[in-house]
């Protein structure tokens, strides 16, 4: 079972402000794992070093993502900086993900 | 956590992305704002109870838990039969297969359509490892020998799965060495061991495989493993059958005195499974 998980990257050089992300899912369900592998690749190639990342597991903290607004997982929620995005699904359309989190290729 | 119906989980979401994503397959639970808790859909469900199961395949256990969950989205449970080929000799290798139970044979076969065998792959390895030495093609014909499951994976997912897992290009480098050492190993064995010695290596060697003292394998299966004819595996295990090493009627081998079996065996035996370990 994944307990809630923080993880943040800054070594990296500074492109960007910091995005901040929630990434809803449950336990290591298929589309949960896919979404996870979908974002870290997208992390990796466009928010070097300037990404804070918190997965949240709704089976086992499901108060904390009503309280969020969160239906259905995977959900993706980007809390700063402004605008406030959600993504909803395991995230393989990377341009609609770019795109939410404001991400200019 | 609880299995919910779909229709349930339908009246849950009602519109917006949420529903457009649930029906695009790509949602794994619901949360109830009355209950206060997470559904999840049945496919989710049967994943993660699968998830939580015994990993039956050596190569797969031999991954940390994240590596191997995260190759699970991909995985595909699948039942190989006896007789069934999945791969042939130049053919595009379209799916990898890690077997549970099931037994597969690697084949070479000759201008004359004679076969003989060159590999075994059972729970300790995988079908397609020519995927992850880059190469595109099998270079042998890929027979299921012994009935049983599999889990598979096609080629691209697991070129994907290949390049962002270091332990699983590690498991598997380690492995092909293995099947390196068993390759030379066998060649310098079909020259210059007698027919007994490779017939009580072979046994052995299905032993660890299926992980049971007893199996059934034919003479015809025999015949090609061991690359003679019919009549030299009927005197070689009449042979060992009377130093009461094994026993065999119609294909049901069983082993009945391993030690002595693999005193009798050519010695290959303990060579390849001293050196791959």
């Amino acid at each position: 079972m994944r307990a809630k998980k923080a993880k943040s990257s800054r070594s990296g050089p500074a492109v960007t402000a910091v995005v901040v992300m929630r990434l809803y899912i449950a336990d290591a369900a298929p589309n949960s794992i896919k979404a996870i592998a979908n974002l870290e690749a997208i992390c990796k190639e466009h928010l070097p070093g300037a990404f804070k990342l918190e997965i949240i597991d709704v089976l086992e903290f499901p108060l904390r993502a009503l309280a969020d607004g969160i239906l259905v997982t995977p959900s993706l929620a980007k809390v700063s900086p402004s605008p406030a995005a959600k993504i909803i699904g395991n995230l393989s359309d990377r341009s609609n993900v770019l795109h939410a989190l404001g991400i200019k290729v | 956590m609880s299995a919910t119906q779909p229709a349930r989980i339908l009246r849950l979401v009602k519109s917006g992305p949420e529903l457009r994503a649930l029906e695009a397959g790509q949602v794994d639970a619901v949360l109830d704002r009355a209950t206060g808790t997470a559904h999840l859909l049945p496919e989710a469900e049967r994943a993660l109870s699968a998830a939580g199961g015994p990993i039956v395949n050596s190569l797969l256990a031999a991954l940390p838990r994240e590596d191997y969950r995260s190759l699970l989205g991909e995985l595909e449970p699948v039942t190989l039969t006896s007789g069934e080929v999945l791969h042939e000799p130049g053919e595009r290798i379209r799916h990898v297969y890690f077997p549970n139970d099931a037994q597969v044979s690697l084949l070479i076969v000759m201008a004359d359509r004679k076969a003989l065998e060159v590999g075994l792959v059972g729970r300790e390895g995988m079908v397609g490892i020519a995927l992850a030495l880059r190469a595109e093609a099998s270079a042998v014909r890929v027979q299921v020998q012994g009935s049983g499951s599999a889990l598979r994976m096609n080629a691209a997912s697991f070129r994907e799965a290949l390049g962002r897992s270091l332990p699983l290009q590690h498991e598997l480098l380690r492995y092909a060495y293995a099947k390196l050492i068993q390759a030379r190993q066998t060649a310098a064995c079909n020259r210059f061991h007698q027919i007994e010695g490779r017939l009580a290596c072979w046994l052995l060697m299905t032993r660890d495989r299926v992980r049971s003292d007893r199996f059934y394998l034919t003479h015809e299966v025999l015949a090609t493993t061991l690359g003679i004819r019919r009549v030299g595996v009927t005197n070689a295990a009449t042979t060992l059958q009377r130093r009461k090493l094994i026993s065999y009627q119609r294909g049901n081998i069983r082993i009945l005195d391993g030690k002595g079996l693999s005193a009798a065996s050519c010695g290959c035996y303990d060579i390849v499974r001293n050196l791959a370990s």
